[in-house]
């Protein structure tokens, strides 16, 4: 898993993520990212690293929750 | 308003029972020890003892019932793969199911209207036998039962119901009883073919690490006129059926199998009334399509697995060992190939042409199997019943992307077809054993090669007379015929072996080995691993 910059313009991206999600409802900003997060993992096409992706997201998840 | 509709019921199945005879055993001044004894006349149970009967092996099936199928319920298995197939071809009862069952190779998923992925296992067939055919379950035990009768008309004991076991290092001791008096016997080994609920395994204590599942399915059994294309289809969401799951399947005797996922909440009785059956039915036929039922059966699922599939000389085969979730075929396909790597082990231990610790490999190998068969089952049930907001959220993500994207299409799952599953690395096969279709070659089949006694078959690829007649040398040591192969063959590339490959076949049609410079030392090393035997065995003869 690549944890160094490799995005090669950020800001764009995040602004396009951003703007994608315009307008939408919670509901569907939750499902606009369940697709986007497939669309993704396919590019990356490496079982080893969507695992560590995952884990790496998962992490995060329990570091943002207080007493977990 | 319309009249309210009259539902129709077909008169019941019209299945075969055979009568009790009071066995020998009944009264019998000594107990007689037999070489193998099996509890449960199943798919699992009847598939052993067929095989064990071809190969010329004495065998005991108790049944404690006089008949075939579950009493008071349809079918329950209905699918049968190609593996399975095989080993009916072997075992002679192929040409029956052909003519009787549904032969398929296509299914199709779909999501509200749109299909959104299909497959066709005619892709990765090059067998003498389809990839599937649909047969309710008691026709084909009904066909062993005949099959097994021709072959030793006395080895299925019905109304004999097994009341206690004894387990032994050496032998089993069991107790039966019969309409007619109680009975023991004994028994070189025993083997449990007595169904998810075994009591023999439950006397015993062992864990079977149950767990149930909450979702839940209602079966219509229906015969009607309309048209269907004779392939398996799966809704993830009908719109038919209240955004549910419906599976629609052809078996023999023109009876669909149409499966209906239920609000897990529903209660049983009342979603099985025949009204309200009729009017999911309704729902998915349409007006005007005539219908009779056939049989309706709510049902949820469990799933276990035994840590252990050999006690001393208890053997556990089918249900009694493992039951998983009931999609993709994998329940009594697998009972039958729980037989099908047994039957020969059984019979090259009682021959003396193999050592006692070869039925180790058979846990080894088909626990490995119930592994991966609860695997892949348990995660086509959690695609197919969402246990959250989020859970649902990625299922519809997938499905949105699966009308527009093929890479998605792979991501629903309404179930991954049984497969024979490959064995891992073990003592017995240093790279573990990989399963052989039946090709057709050279004017013969693989399975006919494999139906003459117990032996493995030696394909030497492109090899010429000397060198076969140096392999014919270890024939004689040996349970193992070697024959010459073409490298053209189909079967040849079915197995991707090069020329001056010797691929050894076990006579359940898995590779034990694949040597591409074989010497007869190699090749003696490689049976006796496959069969269990001591290093010094046999190699003095060899030398």
């Amino acid at each position: 898993m690549k944890t160094d910059a490799n995005i090669p313009d950020p800001d764009g991206f995040y602004e396009a993520w951003v703007a994608a999600h315009e307008g939408l409802s919670d509901a569907e900003s939750a499902d606009l990212d369940a697709r986007l997060v497939l669309l993704l993992a396919n590019q990356v096409g490496d079982q080893a690293v969507l695992l560590a992706c995952i884990a790496a997201a998962r992490a995060a998840a329990a570091m943002d929750r207080p007493g977990d | 308003m319309a009249a309210a509709e009259v539902w129709k019921f077909a008169p019941a199945y019209e299945l075969p029972s055979w009568p009790f005879e009071p066995p020998p055993d009944l009264g019998a001044r000594e107990r007689r020890r037999y070489p193998v004894v099996i509890a449960g006349g199943g798919l699992s149970g009847l598939t052993l003892a067929c095989d064990l009967l071809l190969r010329g092996i004495e065998v005991v099936v108790l049944d404690e019932d006089d008949t075939v199928g579950v009493r008071g319920a349809s079918s329950r298995g209905i699918c049968y793969a190609q593996k399975s197939l095989e080993i009916f071809e072997r075992l002679g009862i192929y040409e029956k199911i052909r003519a009787k069952g549904i032969t398929w190779s296509v299914g199709r998923t779909f999501s509200g209207a749109d299909e959104i992925y299909s497959f066709n296992l005619e892709d990765d067939s090059h067998s003498e036998q389809p990839p599937f055919i649909n047969l309710q379950q008691f026709y084909l035990e009904w066909f062993l039962v005949e099959r097994i009768r021709e072959l030793d008309a006395k080895a299925i004991r019905w109304k004999n119901r097994v009341v206690r076991v004894e387990h032994g290092a050496e032998l089993a001791v069991v107790v039966v009883e019969t309409p007619a008096g109680g009975y023991t016997l004994e028994a070189d080994w025993f083997v449990d073919a007595t169904g998810a609920n075994s009591r023999i395994r439950d006397a015993l204590g062992l864990e079977a690490h149950p767990s149930r599942h909450t979702d839940r399915w209602c079966i219509s059994d229906v015969r009607f006129k309309k048209p269907l294309p004779v392939e398996r289809w799966t809704w993830i969401d009908a719109p038919f059926n209240e955004g549910r799951g419906v599976w629609q399947h052809l078996m023999a005797d023109a009876v669909w199998r149409l499966d209906y996922q239920m609000d897990e909440h529903a209660d049983p009785e009342s979603i099985s009334r025949p009204e309200v059956a009729g009017e999911r039915l309704r729902a998915q036929l349409g007006p005007g399509v005539e219908f009779e039922f056939v049989w309706i059966g709510p049902y949820q699922y469990r799933d276990h697995l035994l840590e252990t599939f050999r006690v001393g000389r208890t053997i556990f085969v089918g249900d009694a060992a493992h039951v998983v979730c009931p999609f993709g075929a994998r329940g009594g396909n697998n009972g039958i190939q729980d037989a099908g790597n047994l039957g020969w082990k059984l019979a090259l231990v009682l021959q003396g042409e193999a050592s006692e610790s070869l039925i180790d490999s058979y846990h080894a190998e088909r626990h490995a199997a119930a592994v991966e068969n609860l695997r892949v089952t348990s995660r086509t049930a959690r695609f197919l019943a969402p246990r959250s907001a989020a859970e649902h959220r990625m299922r519809r993500a997938v499905v949105a992307l699966a009308r527009t994207h093929p890479f998605a299409r792979r991501l629903a799952n309404t179930g991954r077809m049984a497969q024979a599953n490959d064995y891992p690395p073990s003592a017995w096969a240093t790279a573990g054993a990989r399963t052989v279709q039946n090709v057709a070659f050279d004017g013969v089949t693989l399975m006919r090669c494999l139906a003459r006694g117990t032996r493995f078959l030696g394909l030497a690829v492109g090899a010429d007379a000397g060198v076969l007649a140096e392999l014919d040398g270890l024939a004689a040591l040996f349970p193992i015929d070697f024959r010459r192969i073409d490298p053209q063959s189909p079967l040849t590339k079915h197995l991707g072996a090069a020329a001056g490959t010797l691929v050894i076949v076990r006579p359940d049609a898995y590779v034990a080995a694949a040597l591409p410079a074989a010497t007869l030392d190699t090749v003696a090393a490689t049976l006796r691993a496959a069969l269990g035997i001591d290093e010094r065995a046999k190699l003095s003869t060899l030398a």
